[in-house]
């Protein structure tokens, strides 16, 4: 199985050339892609001079978006698989195996903080609305998930397939409206659990005018994607009921 | 058939194509959330005349009529103001994303004259 790694990095200067260096370790450069998502600085640089596959965004469009050109770049070069992986070191690339052999029994497997095993440190308020929200998208998913905002995931090929013609760009609603996403189209999801390091640069949101924003916004984006149909891009797919089943 | 019946339909007409852009992918999620409130201020306002009577006593305008029409003119004007400002944003990104296009094409063109 081919697998894809997708670094999305905004102003990561800092700390991308070691990330890449730690992840060389478990996975060849070669195919790994940061997609520089319109960085000041000189991270798309670093990160070529490092020996990884850099496509930049003229202008900032955000982390879904630039997952969304992660898994184009995917299906145009044929790979099987892509494994979302943050720039800011907070995933460990040990990890990594453990979600291509997860794949087995998913075709979307995410890394979860919470789960039995998951060593990640942070306020109770946070903690208590990724749990709630995690709540609600369990409940969508029809599967047990305890960190459904987690960025650290790998979407195998089905997942693969409809997320290049279809990712969802709004800010937050990419890690959760995916996963609502993916069960429309039939997509199976689960999660293991992961250790996280600390975020290596800017703070966590952690008052709670903000969490309880963050929380609106999410539930926002949950009730909308109860309601919306299926986008047009994957429509034709419908159509096709074999085609998904293949 | 009372004219508050015909306001509260209009409203509720608002809402549905609201509603129904949503979910179509025609309207983004960004710009959803103010014209859902939008339509819904405007069924409760239609709905219940007396919340304005009350809100522009409290403000102490003689006529409700005044209040509405002095608050639907500055909330238009915030809007407007919002859509200029969003346009000036497309705007300014297109002028990169064109220009940052140009650059990498005569890179290339170069290339291929090597």
């Amino acid at each position: 199985m081919r697998v894809l790694l997708a670094v999305p990095a905004l102003n990561e200067s800092a700390v991308i050339g070691t990330v890449l260096e730690t992840l060389a370790a478990t996975h060849p450069l070669s195919d790994v892609v940061v997609i520089d998502d319109g960085s000041q600085d000189d991270t798309a640089a670093i990160a070529r001079a490092a020996g990884a596959n850099v496509v930049s965004h003229a202008i900032n469009l955000g982390v879904g978006a630039a997952m969304g050109t992660a898994f184009k770049f995917a299906a145009h070069r044929g790979y099987d698989a892509v494994i979302q992986f943050d720039g800011d070191g907070q995933h460990r690339p040990e990890h990594i195996a453990e979600l291509v052999a997860a794949l087995d029994t998913a075709d979307i497997v995410i890394g979860s903080r919470f789960a039995d095993g998951g060593t990640f440190k942070s306020s109770a308020a946070r903690r208590g609305v990724q749990r709630f929200i995690a709540k609600v998208v369990s409940v969508y998913a029809r599967t047990k998930l305890t960190d459904a905002t987690s960025g650290f995931r790998i979407a195998g090929p089905r997942a693969l397939q409809v997320f290049a013609q279809h990712y969802p760009v709004e800010w937050l609603g990419d890690t959760v409206e995916s996963i609502v996403l993916a069960t429309r189209q039939g997509l199976v999801v689960r999660e293991i659990p992961v250790g996280m390091n600390e975020r290596a640069g800017g703070t966590p949101s952690q008052s709670v005018l903000r969490a309880t924003l963050y929380t609106g916004r999410i539930l926002f984006i949950l009730g909308l994607a109860s309601i919306r149909s299926v986008p047009p891009q994957l429509r034709r797919r419908r159509a096709e009921p074999a085609e998904v089943t293949a | 058939m009372t004219p508050q019946i015909l306001a509260i339909i209009m409203a509720a007409v608002l809402l549905v194509a609201v509603i129904l852009l949503l979910r179509s992918y025609v309207l983004p999620e960004k710009y959803a959330v103010i014209w859902i409130a939008a339509s819904v201020v405007a069924i409760v306002l239609s709905a219940w005349p007396g919340l304005l009577d009350a809100i522009a006593r409290f403000f102490g305008i003689a006529s409700s009529m005044n209040l509405l029409f002095v608050g639907g003119f500055f909330v238009m004007l915030l809007l407007l103001m919002q859509v200029t400002l969003e346009l000036a944003r497309t705007r300014d990104e297109l002028r990169r994303v064109v220009q940052r296009l140009a650059l990498d094409l005569e890179e290339t063109t170069s290339d291929d004259d090597d």
